[in-house]
């Protein structure tokens, strides 16, 4: 997959730090406020000033399932795997997957870390 | 919320006619040609000629399968050889309709508004993927193998699971409870096939924790219905079944991002809306038709308009208590679970039948052992948990 794909102007900057292994996100400098999806104003105070932060990698599992059935042939030999939101530190709740991980050992609350894998040319976030 | 003012449209406005169609597998056919069947048979039902209807909601068109032309609701509008003065069609699944035909009404633009929902899913194929719409870019979700309702839905469940007690233990009930009322109605797609618990608990698992007989039916078909006055009512030819109250609310956040996918979800300020409108309490409700597009949603939904505590739905379902002669009947045409998938139509026009008397051998009463119906509750919902509507149906 190429970079152009996944980002959208919103979110050129996201993509841009996982290629360098960083989880940047937006801060409102008004409120504070760590927003995800990126967006223009915040949705909190809607303000338009907006700093960057990069993001420990740290979260927990909010929710997860495991994906046995092949919804698309691309997937195909990768069934199962877990589709997680995890939702960090800082407060953003992310869509990814966790990897690597023992299926009888997946809890909502587990502490997980960000781990980085290349889907072809992009770099994105998975967590373990 | 004042309800005062909503409170004078209490019984005010009423579904006069429902369309059906043939549904389940019907190859061969295109989502317009059951767009036109039903919306034509509802107006048949009504009582009425199709010159009367003013106003045409049609719920979320999904993009045309086969390379037919997108059933737009022009094309709609042109097929019921109509020129209504008001005409909608939403995108996205917002759970609009209902308020909005007792609005129009109301403030005077129309008179008779006719909603449809038609697909062909089956024979078109439908994935229910790409309808399926985030707040990342569809890229994103595919670079995960994130992949559609069933899992965005049982992420929800999953997060229940954690909160609260529940799973595929009151799950099964729900499945089970509705499959019964399936066995009684002709029309369900589930009509000729038992379930038990077993059966359940072997039936795959699509996306964990949900099982495939979690997951809705995917149905060639349509289903429409009329709104009008019930002053207008009055003088056609079925029982008035009035809007008693109706009430809307939508969370809106993405799934992906939801702090309130284990509730309370749009379900609970909806129903208080609808409640407010309709002056009574919850155990004024005689059944209820509630929007099943996962067993789950019927558990959610149920718990935040106040039916149990979180955790409690097992006891609530269990031992039939929502099947035929159960106490609280839910879903008594089998539901989007095991009768035929039109969104909220499904459940609605439903409810809509009971307080009719039109449901032969499922007929709420003495034929299932269960309480005459005077007023039943409806839900409607959308998105993933990001819209919800609920009406009050009642028997004038
Ligand atoms: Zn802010």
């Amino acid at each position: 997959m190429e970079i152009n794909r996944i980002a959208t102007a919103d979110t050129v900057f996201f993509w841009e730090g996982c290629s360098n292994h960083q989880l940047r996100f937006q801060k409102c400098d008004e409120c504070g406020h760590v927003r995800w999806p990126a967006s223009i104003i915040c949705p909190k105070c809607h303000s338009m000033k907006t700093s960057y932060i990069v993001s420990e990698g740290e979260g927990e599992i909010y929710s997860f399932v495991i994906y046995h059935a092949v919804f698309n042939s691309n997937f195909k030999n990768k069934v199962p795997y877990v589709v997680a939101v995890v939702r960090l530190k800082e407060g953003p709740h992310l869509l990814t997957n966790i990897v690597d991980c023992d299926f009888a050992k997946l809890r909502c609350g587990r502490k997980v870390k960000v781990v980085w894998r290349k889907i072809g040319e992009v770099t994105v976030p998975c967590f373990q | 919320m004042n309800y005062t003012r909503i409170r004078k449209l209490r019984d005010k406005y009423a579904i006069v006619g429902v369309g059906y169609t043939p549904q389940g597998k019907i190859p061969g056919r295109t989502a317009m040609s059951f767009y036109a069947e039903a919306g034509a048979n509802a107006i048949q039902d009504a009582g009425l000629k199709k010159d009367a209807i003013d106003a045409l909601i049609c719920y979320r068109q999904f993009p045309a399968a086969n390379d037919e032309p997108e059933a737009t609701p022009y094309l709609v509008a042109q097929h019921l050889g109509i020129t209504p003065a008001i005409l909608s069609q939403e995108s996205y699944c917002p759970r609009h309709q209902f308020i909005q035909a007792v609005s129009l009404l109301e403030a005077g633009f129309c008179n008779y508004v006719l909603i449809i929902y038609a697909d062909n899913a089956v024979s078109g194929k439908r994935m229910f993927i790409n309808e399926a719409t985030h707040s990342e870019s569809p890229a994103y979700n595919f670079a995960y193998g994130e992949f559609g309702f069933v899992a965005d839905y049982a992420m929800a469940a999953r997060r229940a699971m954690h909160q609260f007690k529940t799973g595929p233990d009151t799950w099964k009930e729900i499945a089970v409870n509705q499959r019964k009322w399936a066995n009684l109605n002709q029309m369900a797609a589930m009509h000729n096939k038992t379930l038990d618990y077993d059966q359940y608990m072997n039936s795959p698992y699509l996306a964990e924790p949900f099982r495939r007989l979690d997951a809705s039916l995917i149905s060639d078909g349509g289903r429409a219905c009329v709104v009008t006055s019930v002053e207008r009512a009055r003088d056609l030819r079925h029982p008035v079944v009035a809007i008693m109250g109706v009430g809307e609310a939508n969370p809106s956040v993405d799934i992906h991002q939801s702090a309130y996918m284990s509730g309370p979800t749009g379900a609970k300020k909806a129903s208080e809306t609808a409640f407010g409108m309709a002056d009574i309490k919850l155990d004024a409700i005689d059944a209820c038709e509630i929007y099943d597009c996962f067993t789950y949603t019927v558990e959610i939904t149920m718990q935040d308009y106040g039916f149990f505590s979180p955790g409690e739905g097992n006891e609530f379902f269990k031992d039939g208590k929502t099947a035929p002669g159960g106490k609280m009947p839910v879903n008594t045409s089998g539901g989007l679970l095991s009768e035929a998938y039109f969104m909220g139509l499904t459940p609605i026009t439903e409810g809509v039948m009971q307080l009719m008397g039109r449901c032969g051998e499922r007929q709420l009463g003495e034929k299932t052992g269960t309480n005459k119906p005077e007023i039943i509750l409806c839900s409607d919902n959308g998105g993933v948990l990001q819209t919800h509507s609920c009406l009050i149906l009642r028997r004038l």
